[in-house]
């Protein structure tokens, strides 16, 4: 069955006719072309899928595209419009990714966390991104990239980053 | 995992208040499921373990989302608050820190942002945290039909794998946490036996009321994961009622509880090591209660 729905994705509403049963995952892929949502596992686990959903991190293969109406969604293409975002460079500069397709699920879940909480331990950052799977394993440049964003994203840091 | 072979039609209803969600239950019954945040059903849909023909949104139905606090009343979590909020509640933190912290041990962010304090209880996963502290605290699901709203303790609402005392035309609205007695503290140890947001391979909880004198009132144990509910023993708690908890005691309630359950084996574990299992953590999540162990 289909239903019409009014999505708000990126800044952007858009009427979408979307079948009852796709999730937000699929309607992101083939709607929207956002192909910075992945899908991995297809069970929420890895993260690869992840969006903010009113700014919180959600798994979008796990949410019906159609209960997704009237929210604001957020993926990773909306960070970089004007040059890379501070959490993106920090990335870059730590070299904190090999395949990348991890990389959007951490850009998104690092902005979450840095927003409830602007200097989080590196304790802190292991609990918040412990559901973000990187199978080449690149935690540890994941950790420092993510601490430095921290850094930068300090308002007293503002004009350095 | 994305091919939807077979499945039927589904309609999405959004009742926009609770009456309107309750009547919407009633009328469509067994051809209609509930979805609140849906980390669950999705992943149902698309196992093919259900297929119904209505989804009934509590997305937009107001009201049930608090969580608060009431002298007397105790804790009252709304259905569709969501794990996280329980997790991170100011009140819950302040009356039942261990609650907090079991919400917090939930899953991974992601899905403690979308799934629901009702829908975790309501989908009565034999693997599921809170559960467990729930039954330990005592608490109570409050269920609403068109015949009225009635109380199911909590000790009688899980009922094997995936069933619950909710009747068919039930909506789960609230879990009430009654105020606990000023001697009592709590623990909840969650083992996990793949990764650290995997669900438990056996989740245990211990509930002590001491009194002035460090002597045990009552005590508690509630084990996860192990079978298809929450399980507990009367006859092993009894042991501790009027006594010092000294570590032979607390071995032979730990040891009880490994002899009595009758472990299931899956991918996070074996019967045979769940029973081991079983000892070893009962018997810490007792000593973190007293605050005589240490972290595991
Ligand atoms: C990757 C992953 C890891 C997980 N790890 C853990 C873990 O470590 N520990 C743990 O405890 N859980 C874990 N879970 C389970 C998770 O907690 C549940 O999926 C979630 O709590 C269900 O809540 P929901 O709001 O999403 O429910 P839904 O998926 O919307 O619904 C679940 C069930 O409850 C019914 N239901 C929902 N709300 C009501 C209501 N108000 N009244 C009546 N019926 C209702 C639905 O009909 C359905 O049958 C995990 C889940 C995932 C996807």
């Amino acid at each position: 069955m289909k239903k019409t729905v009014r999505l708000r994705v990126n800044g952007l509403e858009q009427e979408v006719s979307v079948a009852t049963h796709h999730t937000l995952l699929d309607v992101l892929r083939r709607e929207f072309k956002l192909h910075s949502v992945r899908e991995g596992c297809g069970i929420g686990m890895c993260g690869a899928c992840t969006v903010l959903v009113e700014g919180k991190p959600v798994s979008s293969c796990l949410l019906l595209a159609a209960l997704a109406a009237e929210k604001d969604v957020v993926t990773v293409e909306a960070l970089g419009r004007q040059g890379l975002h501070p959490i993106q460079q920090a990335f870059v500069d730590h070299t904190a990714f090999q395949c990348s397709f991890c990389t959007p699920g951490f850009l998104l879940t690092t902005k979450a966390l840095l927003e409830e909480n602007p200097a989080p331990t590196p304790e802190q950052v292991k609990a918040y991104l412990a559901g973000n799977l990187c199978r080449c394993g690149s935690y540890m440049k994941i950790m420092d990239a993510v601490l430095d964003a921290a850094r930068r994203l300090q308002p007293a840091n503002a004009n350095a980053t | 995992m994305r091919v939807f072979f077979g499945m039927r039609d589904i309609d999405i209803l959004e009742p926009r208040s609770v009456e309107e969600a309750v009547a919407a239950l009633a009328q469509h019954g067994d051809e209609a499921k509930v979805i609140a945040g849906g980390t669950a059903l999705v992943l149902m849909l698309k196992n093919q373990l259900v297929s119904p023909a209505y989804l009934i949104s509590l997305g937009r139905v107001p009201g049930l989302d608090g969580v608060t606090y009431g002298a007397g009343v105790g804790l009252r979590l709304g259905a569709l608050a969501s794990i996280r909020q329980a997790e991170t509640s100011a009140v819950v933190r302040q009356h039942c820190p261990t609650l907090a912290e079991t919400f917090g041990k939930v899953a991974n962010v992601r899905v403690r942002h979308a799934a629901t304090v009702g829908g975790n209880v309501s989908e009565a996963d034999y693997a599921s945290d809170p559960p467990c502290v729930l039954v330990a605290l005592r608490a109570r699901a409050v269920a609403l039909s068109p015949r009225g709203r009635r109380e199911i303790p909590l000790t009688e609402f899980f009922r094997d794998f995936y069933e619950t005392a909710l009747a068919a035309d039930e909506l789960l609205t609230e879990i009430v946490v009654p105020e606990q007695p000023a001697g009592a503290r709590q623990s909840y140890l969650k083992f996990v036996t793949r990764s650290s947001e995997d669900r438990p391979c056996i989740g245990a909880c211990a509930w002590i009321d001491l009194d002035e004198a460090g002597v045990c009132r009552e005590l508690r144990v509630t084990l996860g994961a192990v079978a298809g509910k929450p399980q507990e023993f009367a006859e092993a708690e009894a042991l501790a009622a009027g006594q010092r908890l000294g570590p032979d005691l607390i071995g032979q309630v730990a040891q009880y509880y490994a002899e009595h359950i009758d472990p299931l084996s899956d991918a996070r574990g074996s019967a045979w090591y769940r029973r081991r299992m079983a000892a070893v953590f009962v018997r810490r999540a007792i000593e973190q209660a007293l605050g005589a162990g240490g972290e595991v």
